[in-house]
């Protein structure tokens, strides 16, 4: 199957002023990616704050240019698209954001939210778009009736549920949720995940989404790929990686929530430390100094992301360790 | 042996423009030294302003309208704003969500952790200098003499919060009040910081009352857990008998709605609609519009809070 997306030595770097003098320094945000996305799939990329995961996704929206690399979608590469296929590209692609407090403009009835990605791509004449805006709103479990409102009159997971409405007025082939549930009450985000699922399924669309939240992640995501200091560290499908992860990362981020159910508080792996600063990331592996795992070669030697097993990814030294240390706490 | 805390009929208003705000509508809670009790809720349920009230730092024009904080045996509510200010920060410490927003950005962070010991303890400033020195060491700073003279946004999140603990602690407080003390802080971070909390908690051995609404973080670290809706606690429990048998149906929702819970991809239970509206009198169950049980009985007069087993207390009229 070909795939729909896919990003090929992805580098983004910032310019950034740091230090006493105020000297120019380049901050690394996304360090070398590849990502691969077909059709119909959820890929769920998770990472704790200052990963690169949101840089990311504005790289592969064309929100941002790359520094280095490539991103091609339906087989051509972005910078070198013409106009009808940047067109294409900025219709099929379409984003959900965090906030749904502030990615909505207060001025703008939620009519107007809904109906402007279809203004922009001179989809439908306006009775068309009007009765294409009334489904919407009823299809993400809104009524029509509230469609001359301002988005300050909705709660949070209603808001929520216009970005949504925004997102799919175009009929997009992939959407790109930036922890769309995050902020969201537990029981709103139940809601919200429900309805993602049923647009989904329902259109056949294809998902990259990005979350903190690894139980969010298990659910939603048929691959995952997990992130630290700008590179992916694993990545296999949602069993593989969480499951029987490989990358001691991976293996400290599933030990650390806290899990209501007493079987699953299993040995923590606590990570030691904090997140280095992507201005002056760790030599060698980024996650040596926080590993729990780590020797002499973690400090001197970066791990290349390689596959261990069929589909299955991890960049470290010693993966075999870890599956082996894994599979014995999880024997019955 | 009388109660770390006792808090009875507790209520909070907010007088506005188009009505009474009833945050806090008829508390009753109590905790005993060296008990981690969690408060849980959503977003405007009461339970932030459930704990400035027994602060006694409710935001204008919010006030207490009823009730008894009694803390070994003393109501909060019978103090002077002087009595008040020997407790707060002394005997009570407070543990806010956003390190960033709560400690003060022009000072540094000597001075912060500084202040209280000057002030609550008497100690001379080389003294509460190397107090500070000793109090951030405990809590996990690494080079603390050096991070005195630094400013807060020069430290991480993780750093920051680590920080906020250790102003809380340094008058060793016989309760402290986290209020989601982990909420802004990455998973790996989340971790250390609470396995901190225990053990501080355990040395000193503190009454800890940890809000959240990470139903996770109750689970591993809450003796008792009380669960709040529309100003009321609806539900409280030993936290293992709470999860292992939950009896009102608004945490019979918010378990289920879990995705820990489900299979992958599966659909996921959700509790219908939204809180009710908290300005004036609710009559009956304020969960009746979302319940998936209730009846016509549930419509009026006041539900009270039953013993449904030993220790486990529901306001439900169908919880058994």
């Amino acid at each position: 199957m070909t795939a729909l997306l896919t990003a090929s030595n992805l580098v983004k770097e910032f310019p950034v002023r740091g230090g006493m003098l105020g000297e120019k320094r380049l901050l690394t945000a996304v360090a070398g990616i590849d990502l691969e996305l077909h059709p119909g799939e959820t890929l769920g990329l998770a990472g704790e704050s200052g990963c690169g995961k949101s840089t990311v996704a504005r790289l592969l929206t064309g929100l941002i240019p790359a520094s280095q690399g490539e991103i091609r979608y339906a087989g051509s590469e972005l910078s070198g698209m013409d106009r009808e296929q940047t067109a294409l590209f900025r219709k099929d692609v379409q984003m959900i954001f965090q906030d749904p407090f502030s990615s909505l403009n207060p001025r703008m009835r939620v009519s107007e939210i809904i109906a402007e990605p279809l203004a922009i791509h001179r989809i439908g004449t306006p009775g068309e778009r009007r009765e294409r805006v009334a489904a919407l709103m009823e299809r993400v479990g809104l009524s029509a009736q509230q469609l001359s409102r301002f988005p300050h009159e909705f709660s949070g997971g209603q808001r929520q549920r216009i970005g949504i409405a925004r997102a799919l007025a175009v009929s997009p082939r992939l959407i790109i949720a930036d922890e769309p549930v995050s902020a969201l009450d537990l029981s709103i985000q139940a809601q919200i995940i429900n309805l993602l699922q049923e647009v989904k399924r329902e259109l056949g669309l294809s998902f990259l989404f990005i979350t903190h939240d690894l139980s969010v992640l298990r659910h939603l995501s048929d691959r995952v790929a997990i992130m630290y200091l700008g590179r992916i560290v694993e990545t296999g499908s949602r069993e593989q990686a969480l499951d029987a992860p490989l990358h001691p990362y991976t293996e400290a981020l599933l030990s650390a929530i806290p899990s209501i159910d007493p079987e699953k508080r299993k040995r923590r792996v606590i990570a030691k430390g904090e997140l280095p600063s992507p201005l002056s990331p760790p030599t060698g592996c980024p996650f040596h100094p926080r590993c729990p795992y780590a020797r002499e070669i973690c400090a001197k030697e970066r791990p290349e992301l390689s596959e261990k097993e069929p589909g299955h990814s991890a960049a470290c030294h010693f993966s075999a360790e870890i599956y082996r240390n894994d599979a014995s706490h999880r024997s019955p | 042996m009388s109660s770390l805390m006792e808090i009875k009929g507790l209520s909070t208003e907010f007088p506005l423009a188009d009505g009474v705000l009833k945050a806090v509508r008829g508390v009753d809670l109590s905790l005993e030294t060296g008990e981690t009790l969690a408060l849980v809720g959503e977003s405007g349920c009461g339970k932030s302003i459930t704990a400035a009230s027994i602060m006694r730092l409710v935001p204008p024009p919010g006030r207490i309208v009823s009730g008894s904080i009694l803390f070994k045996g003393q109501d909060l509510l019978g103090l002077s704003s002087e009595e008040m200010r020997q407790i707060r920060g002394n005997r009570i410490g407070m543990i806010f969500q956003d390190p960033m927003t709560s400690l003060n950005p022009v000072y540094t962070i000597g001075n912060q952790v500084a202040e209280g010991l000057r002030i609550h303890r008497g100690l001379s400033a080389a003294q509460a200098e190397d107090e500070a020195v000793a109090i951030l060491e405990q809590v996990g700073i690494p080079a603390p003499r050096e991070r005195l003279r630094d400013y807060p946004h020069l430290l991480s999140g993780g750093m920051r919060q680590r920080v906020m603990i250790a102003m809380a602690l340094s008058c060793r407080p016989e309760l402290v009040i986290a209020d989601e003390p982990t909420t802004a802080l990455d998973v790996t971070i989340q971790a250390q910081i609470l396995e901190l909390l225990d053990r501080l908690k355990t040395e000193n051995r503190m009454g800890l009352i940890l809000i959240t609404h990470n139903l996770g973080i109750v689970a591993e670290r809450a003796h008792r857990t009380a669960i709040m809706y529309a100003g009321q606690i609806v539900e409280q429990a030993p936290t293992a008998e709470l999860f292992a048998n939950p009896l009102h149906p608004y945490t019979r929702g918010l378990l289920a709605s879990l995705p820990e819970f489900a299979k992958p991809g599966e659909r996921l239970a959700t509790i219908a609609g939204g809180v009710p509206d908290l300005k004036g009198e609710l009559a009956g169950c304020p969960f009746r519009a979302r319940c998936p049980i209730g009846d016509q009985g549930c419509e009026s007069g006041h539900i009270e809070m039953h013993e449904a087993a030993a220790g486990h207390l529901v306001r439900c009229l169908k919880a058994q």
